[in-house]
């Protein structure tokens, strides 16, 4: 097995699910931090490795991956002993992969990252962002609704890169356990995760970031 | 085999990166029509297939498969004769997935969608934030096809077909300048001669005529 290496932030949302990932598959690695908020991703060595300067960025001995999804369904793939984390049957498959990209797109490109734009840049939220995240914990109340994991009946994956999103965005709108039970019960039975930690602690930096910009939305 | 149905509209861009995926594997399918504008994705029969009420949407032997990315995955994985459209190879397809997910987030909901979902709230006017996201895509997609012929790598895959679908609609809103985009443009013009193109074309007409009709115009 060639040297792992992972380049990331903790507070930041898609790095965590592939810290989940690691810490399930118990696949020892190297973690080189990358600030983002000093913008240490675009310098001109990290631009070599991955011309769209994001982070995670996974190295794989000579190889550079990226993308969170994309570096987590590689890892179960390269390094699983089974294929429960991300099913090979197609059908399963697709469920999970949808999970995914609904996490992609709807949650961290339009819920988390303009959100956060606003919130770290101009401060005043309007508020049709929060009827956007207001939106996610809707559809992921419905995904859960007859499973007890996000993407059907066992952990995959997609409930990595799902938790950390949200367990992010409860720094703009909290989850109501009355209103949102199936969401609530998920959070809780994910915590409950043994390597959980390597969620929480990130999550907790990204929320003490958000408070700290003293944001007000807008009426 | 089961029926394979295709539920959506030849406007939107992710329900043609369906179509290109079915044309290039050479399968048959029903095509049905789902009016957004008339909210025929919120009816009760479509809310109980996709919950989160989309387009695309696959039914495949009774299965309902939903999100454009997820179903070419499915469809190449179970019907394909070989791998090359989502090679196996670990490496290759980590590109192809990375290519898939930017298409995901970065292009579709950052850069269409946010400004689709604007004008059908009435915002007609799309501010410069919206006009910068669209040509960051411009920018990471040279970037992409800097050492390629296409989008993951030196053959043709799924992510050509996802990306292409997108990146053909939104010079309604933003030009490509073909000086400028050297690689970008001759990509475009590459996909543009596939046999079955015409799968894409149809609709990105579609779209234009959409977007022009809500009344769009850009922040100066």
């Amino acid at each position: 097995m060639g040297k792992l290496t992972l380049y990331g932030f903790d507070p930041s949302p898609p790095v965590r699910p592939v810290k989940l990932a690691l810490a399930a598959l118990q696949v020892p690695y190297d973690f080189i931090e990358v600030n983002v908020i000093k913008r240490e991703q675009l310098s001109e060595e990290y631009l070599k490795k991955n011309p769209q300067h994001t982070v995670p960025m996974l190295e794989d001995g000579e190889a550079c991956i990226w993308d969170s999804h994309a570096i987590m369904a590689y890892l179960v793939s390269k390094y699983g002993k089974d294929d429960s984390l991300y099913p090979k049957d197609p059908l399963q498959r697709a469920i999970v992969d949808q999970r995914l990209y609904f996490e992609s797109g709807v949650v961290y490109a339009d819920a988390i990252r303009r959100t956060n734009t606003y919130v770290f840049t101009t401060k005043v939220l309007p508020k049709e962002r929060l009827e956007a995240i207001v939106e996610v914990y809707n559809l992921m109340e419905s995904f859960l609704m007859k499973h007890d994991y996000i993407a059907g009946d066992h952990l995959t994956i997609a409930d990595f890169s799902l938790i950390s999103s949200i367990s992010s965005l409860v720094a703009y709108v909290e989850i109501d356990s009355s209103k949102w039970k199936k969401l609530s019960a998920w959070i809780k039975r994910m915590e409950k995760l043994p390597y959980y930690s390597e969620n929480a602690i990130g999550a907790e930096q990204f929320i003490a970031l958000v408070k700290n910009t003293n944001f007000t939305v807008e009426a | 085999m089961g029926k394979i149905t295709l539920y959506g509209v030849d406007a939107s861009p992710p329900v043609r990166a369906c179509k290109l995926t079915l044309a290039a594997l050479g399968l048959p399918y029903d095509f049905v029509v789902v009016n957004l504008m008339e909210r025929e994705h919120l009816s009760e029969a479509y809310l109980k297939k996709n919950p989160q009420h989309t387009v695309p949407m696959l039914e495949d032997d009774g299965a309902c498969i939903w999100d454009s990315h997820a179903i070419i995955c499915y469809l190449v994985s179970k019907y394909a004769k070989d791998d090359s459209l989502y090679p196996k190879d670990l490496l290759k397809r980590a590109v192809v997935d990375q290519r898939l997910y930017f298409e995901s987030g970065v292009v579709f909901a950052n850069a269409l969608r946010s400004v689709t979902a604007g004008l059908i709230r009435g915002i007609k006017v799309v501010p410069k934030e919206r006009i910068q996201a669209i040509v960051e895509v411009y920018e990471f997609l040279e970037t992409f096809l800097k050492d390629n012929d296409y989008i993951a790598g030196d053959h043709l895959t799924i992510a050509d077909f996802s990306v292409v679908s997108t990146v053909s609609s939104l010079p309604v809103i933003v030009e490509i300048d073909a000086a400028k985009y050297v690689k970008l443009t001759a990509w475009i013009k590459r996909l543009e001669k596939l046999p079955y193109y015409s799968e894409n074309s149809v609709g990105v007409q579609q779209f234009f005529g959409l977007i022009k009709n809500l009344g769009m115009t850009v922040e100066a």
